[in-house]
Formats: C-alpha cells, sequence, structure tokens
C-alpha cells in the first residue's frame, strides 16, 4: 500500500478502493511548522513570487516527502496553476494522474472521469461503493462536530476548521480519524455552551459573541480563528471545509462529488452559502482569498449576491496574521458589534 | 483653563499625528488647542520606548502638557499600544473625525494616507461597511512624495496640476517611477507629468469607490491636501467633495471625541 498525494480533494473513496494511502499535501504543508521555508523553496527552484503560497507550499512539500510517488492533480475545479505545478512534479520524477471536475457539473463527464480514476489505481465500481458506505460513516461524525459548532455552540471556529479540513483525506485512516472524531464529540459534549466570550481590552463590545461565516479556500493563517475568538467573535460556518465533508446526503457516488460545490461554478457556492449563513444566524461574513488567486475576482460577486456585512481578507504566505489584516479584522467587528 | 484636556494621536506609517484638545461638558465647549505632526521614525526613536508589552511616550520631551485623557490609534496599534491609554481601531477614529470635522453623518469616507486607502460607507453616523487598500500602497501618499521627488518638485506644488494628464500605466508605485521618468524622457511638460501622477491615484482609487453608495465623499488624510487629486476624485467619481480643515488630523482628532465620551461618560452630540 502506497501513499498517494492529492492537490485538493478528490473522489477519495477510489483511492481508499485500491487499497491506497491518499494525503492530502495542503494538509502537511500549512501543519509543518517549516510551511514558510517550503514557500521559499519553491521560489528558489523558480516559483514566481507573484504566485499562490499553497501552490508554492505544495511543490516543495511533495519534494520532501519522497514515500509520495504518486499524485493526483485537479486540473479543471482548481486553478489552473495546478498544471504547471503537475508538470514541474512530473519534471521530479513524480507519476501525476490528472483529475477533471466538469465546469457545468455533467453527470457524464464526471462519472467518465472517475472511470479513468478508477481504472489508472486498479480499483472497482463496486469497491468504490463499499467506500463510500464506509466513509460516509466518518462523514456523519464530522456533520455533529459542525451541528455542534452552530447549534449548540460547543465548538470553536479552529475546531471546526481542523475536522472538517481533514476529511479530504481523512488523515489517511479514516478509522483512527473516526476514533478521533468520537473521543472529541464526547468532550464538546460535555461543555458549557458558549454564549459569551472574554471581550479583549480594545474592545468595548457587549452582549453575545458575534457569529462569523469563513468563506473561500481554507486560511493560511489559522490563527485568525483565535484572534477571532480573543475579539468577541466567533466562526460557526467554515464554508469550504464543510463541503469537503460532502454535506449532501446521497447513496450515489457520482452525485455525491456534483452537489459538493467547491469546483464548479461560483453560484451553488452562493446559494449554499446563503442557506447556511440563514440557518446558522451570521452576523457577517469573512471571505478569504489567497493573494494571486483568480478567486478574487469571484469576490466581486460573492459581495454583488450575499446581502450581509462581508469582509474580504486576503492571506498570502504562512507567517500568522499580519497588523494590517488584524486592522481590518478588529474594524469589521467593531463595525457589526455597533 | 477649565474642562479636561484630551490627547489623540493617529500613529500612521510615514507620520505620527496628534490633537490636543479641550472639552467641557457642554456639548459645543470642545476646542482644538495643538496640533502636531511628527516623522513615524523620529516619533518612535526620539520620544518612544517600549515598556513591557505597551509604548511609553515621554510627552514632557515633545513639550506637551500632562492630559486628562489619552486616545491613540492607527497603524502600530496592533504593535505596540500605547501606555497609560485607551487603543480603538482606526476606522473608527476616521470616522469620529470625519463626523466631528463635517457634521454630516451620511457619506462616504475616503482617507488617503502614507501607505494606507481606506473607504468607509458611514450611514447615519455609523460605519456600515469599509475596504481598505491591500498587499499595495501604489495609491498612496508615499507614491505622490516619490514622484514629486522624481519630478523634482514640492508636494505643495505637485497638487496645482489636473489638466491633461499623461498616461501612467504601471500598477507597481515602484515600477511607475522608472515610467515616469520614461515619459519626462519623451519631453512631456512637468505639468502634463504631475497630472499624470495626480490622475494615477484616482484610477485607483475609483474602482475601490465603485460599491459605496452615497453622494457626498469626505476626503481625509495628507492626499487631501493635494488640489488636483480633489479635483479628479471629483470629476471621475461625480460626487460632491467635502475636504475637512484638518484633513491629516481627521483621525487624531477622531481619538479626541473618542476620549471626549470617556472624559464625560456621555456621548457627545455632533455639531452644527
Amino acid at each position: 500500500m502506497g501513499k498517494i498525494g492529492l492537490t485538493t480533494t478528490v473522489p477519495v473513496e477510489v483511492i481508499f478502493a485500491a487499497g491506497e494511502t491518499p494525503v492530502d499535501l495542503n494538509n502537511i504543508f500549512i501543519t509543518s511548522s517549516e510551511a514558510m521555508r517550503r514557500v521559499e523553496e519553491a521560489e528558489l527552484a523558480g516559483y514566481p513570487r507573484n504566485v499562490c503560497g499553497w501552490i508554492k507550499g505544495l511543490y516543495s512539500t511533495a519534494l520532501h516527502n519522497p514515500d509520495i510517488k504518486r499524485i493526483v492533480a485537479v486540473t479543471q475545479g482548481d486553478c489552473s496553476n495546478t498544471h504547471a505545478l503537475m508538470e514541474t512534479w512530473e519534471v521530479e520524477g513524480i507519476e501525476i494522474i490528472p483529475f477533471a471536475f466538469p465546469y457545468d457539473r455533467d453527470p457524464d463527464m464526471l462519472r467518465l472521469q472517475m472511470d479513468k480514476l478508477i481504472g489508472a489505481l486498479g480499483t472497482t465500481w463496486e469497491a468504490v461503493s463499499l467506500q463510500k458506505k464506509r466513509l460516509d460513516q466518518v462523514r456523519a461524525l464530522a456533520w455533529e462536530i459542525d451541528r455542534l459548532t452552530w447549534e449548540e455552540n460547543r465548538v470553536s471556529g479552529f475546531e471546526n476548521h481542523l475536522y472538517l479540513v481533514s476529511c479530504s483525506d481523512f488523515n489517511g485512516d479514516p478509522d483512527a480519524f473516526a476514533g478521533e472524531m468520537k473521543e472529541f464529540i464526547q468532550t464538546a459534549r460535555e461543555r458549557e455552551p458558549i454564549f459569551q466570550h472574554k471581550v479583549s481590552s480594545g474592545s468595548r463590545r457587549k452582549g453575545r459573541e458575534l457569529r462569523l461565516g469563513f468563506i473561500g479556500v481554507p486560511p493560511i493563517f489559522p490563527e485568525l480563528y483565535d484572534f477571532l475568538e480573543e475579539h468577541g467573535a466567533r466562526v460557526v460556518f467554515n464554508e469550504v471545509q464543510r463541503q469537503f465533508t460532502m454535506p449532501f446526503e446521497t447513496d450515489d457516488v457520482v452525485e455525491q462529488y456534483r452537489l459538493y460545490t467547491y469546483p464548479y461554478k461560483v453560484f451553488q457556492r452562493v446559494e449554499d452559502i446563503a442557506r447556511e449563513a440563514e440557518r446558522r444566524q451570521l452576523d457577517g461574513i469573512i471571505h478569504y482569498t489567497q493573494s494571486f488567486c483568480y478567486r478574487q475576482i469571484e469576490d466581486l460577486i460573492i459581495r454583488k449576491k450575499l446581502d450581509y456585512p462581508i469582509l474580504t481578507l486576503e492571506g498570502e504566505n504562512p507567517t500568522g496574521l499580519d497588523a494590517r489584516s488584524k486592522m481590518r479584522l478588529e474594524s469589521f467587528l467593531s463595525m457589526l458589534g455597533d | 483653563m477649565s474642562g479636561q484636556i484630551i490627547c489623540g494621536i493617529d500613529l500612521g506609517s510615514r507620520s505620527v499625528k496628534i490633537a490636543l484638545m479641550r472639552s467641557g461638558i457642554e456639548d459645543g465647549d470642545f476646542e482644538i488647542l495643538r496640533l502636531e505632526k511628527l516623522d513615524t521614525i523620529r516619533f518612535y526613536r526620539e520620544y518612544g520606548r517600549k515598556q513591557g508589552e505597551k509604548l511609553a511616550v515621554d510627552f514632557e520631551a515633545m513639550g506637551l502638557p500632562v492630559v486628562d485623557h489619552l486616545v491613540s490609534t492607527g497603524y502600530g496599534r496592533n504593535t505596540l499600544e500605547l501606555a497609560g491609554g485607551e487603543a480603538i481601531p482606526e476606522l473608527k477614529a476616521h470616522v469620529l473625525g470625519a463626523i466631528y470635522q463635517t457634521g454630516l453623518k451620511d457619506f462616504t469616507l475616503v482617507d488617503l494616507g502614507g501607505q494606507d486607502s481606506k473607504i468607509i460607507q458611514v450611514r447615519n453616523g455609523k460605519m456600515i461597511d469599509f475596504m481598505t487598500n491591500d498587499k499595495c500602497a501604489a495609491s498612496s501618499g508615499r507614491y505622490l512624495e516619490n514622484m514629486a521627488s522624481v519630478l523634482d518638485v514640492p508636494l505643495e506644488e505637485l497638487g496645482n496640476y489636473a489638466d491633461h494628464p499623461v498616461a501612467l500605466n504601471s500598477t507597481c508605485a515602484v515600477f511607475g517611477e522608472s515610467e515616469l521618468i520614461g515619459k519626462i524622457v519623451e519631453g512631456f511638460p512637468l505639468a502634463e507629468l504631475a497630472a499624470g501622477v495626480n490622475a494615477t491615484i484616482v484610477k485607483r482609487i475609483l474602482p475601490l469607490l465603485r460599491t459605496f453608495t452615497g453622494e457626498v465623499l469626505v476626503f481625509t488624510g495628507g492626499v487631501a491636501h493635494n488640489h488636483a487629486v480633489v479635483k479628479l476624485l471629483e470629476a471621475g467619481s461625480g460626487k460632491k467633495i467635502v475636504v475637512p480643515k484638518e484633513p491629516q488630523y481627521n483621525g487624531a482628532i477622531g481619538c479626541c471625541v473618542e476620549g471626549r465620551k470617556h472624559a464625560f461618560g456621555h456621548a457627545i452630540d455632533v455639531p452644527n
């Protein structure tokens, strides 16, 4: 059984069905204490400065993990920088398996893509179906953590982020990850609900905590969550991380990846965000975009379509929250608090 | 002198602005005593010293009297909080300053400072939306300073030219310099070159303004002293522009407004 790297969420059932272990390169990059060094290494190798930090981090991270000999790379449904990323890996001798989410969510095209992946990894649809049943049980635990976050207010924004984002590869071991989540759910259920947070000296907000939505790709500075909670606000909706848990119930594995909103048009995402924002009673939304990302353009649609106060926050490198972002976040919270 | 002395400090990226105001308990009894501006680096080097996690300022050395209330804001706020005072978010300070200085309650505030550009929608005296520049300071005062030095004209003179701007397209303030030098070599007159520099600032601000409704723009920050930028912004946005009497001290004055609330424990009315 070998390790297969991922550049983003793909039908991971196929990888488990083939008896392989998926490794979401994003997760090992960002949890490394040397994340910024990975970015710098990519720049030294020749990656331009004005390219997404995630792409550069992924590039070096894969090279630091020689046990990852194959990578499933998403060629459609994520950014086109991935194409060059795949090619630079290929030059280094890594085998690339391309996967494309059809832009128009065409079910036949998606089935064909999954079929090709099944063929490339040498497994079968039957084995994939069995894995779906197995993984859905693990995903249900992540859904429960999400519910405990927004409905019962017993889970922090960072905890929500961490468990949900990990559903892209289940940390390579769904059973162990399920065990971890069960334990966490038990602890969280015993907690007192969070209604009022300690308020920092600079803030004069009174009353209940502010409920925020975090939309866009997961942040390159996860310190954001604690910063918000120190200032009387909590993220109760992590949009894309929640998508990684495949939140729409269906028995059909193709349909599951069709309902998954992240790789398709922004409009399906907007619908999902609007529905959840209403259900979770959000006070405001942080739209996170990565520097140099095409999704920065989509910000204008998001602002137009969502009737909530929105702060567009840009992150570039894994070097923590900078003073300017803190200033902007504080101003946003003070605006919502008024 | 009766009343309370309130000091507002705006720790900007290029300069530190200090407003000293006196306030009585009556609504109209609030006046500016002194406004001071210091280079940021000089301020930290000569008058500041680190005291634990905070910044202690030697007010005596600066020639300032003992004050009853001290409120600070600005870029430095998240790095160092001023000792012996309260710190408030920057955008809030600017909103309070603009309301105090203009008497308006519904407007869009455009603050162009040394490094930062801020656009804030104020409705009924409250901030309801805002945008700030990020990762790029090409629409800031620092850009104007650099370009004035390339053109070898004082900053005040640069603001006299708004007509027939040369096209400057570089999105980077540093590359913009070499682009401007290229235009000098091509033989464009100073007036058109200077107008081109001023027009560039406006060109970068207009897309940010696009989503902000409201007919009145209150224009503050050091860049508001540039008459040509004011004129070009008015023409480009089609909105009425109000430049308050002290555009550069707006944040520091806003700090005093906040300090006054604390001094007297009630919200002040906006003066007419």
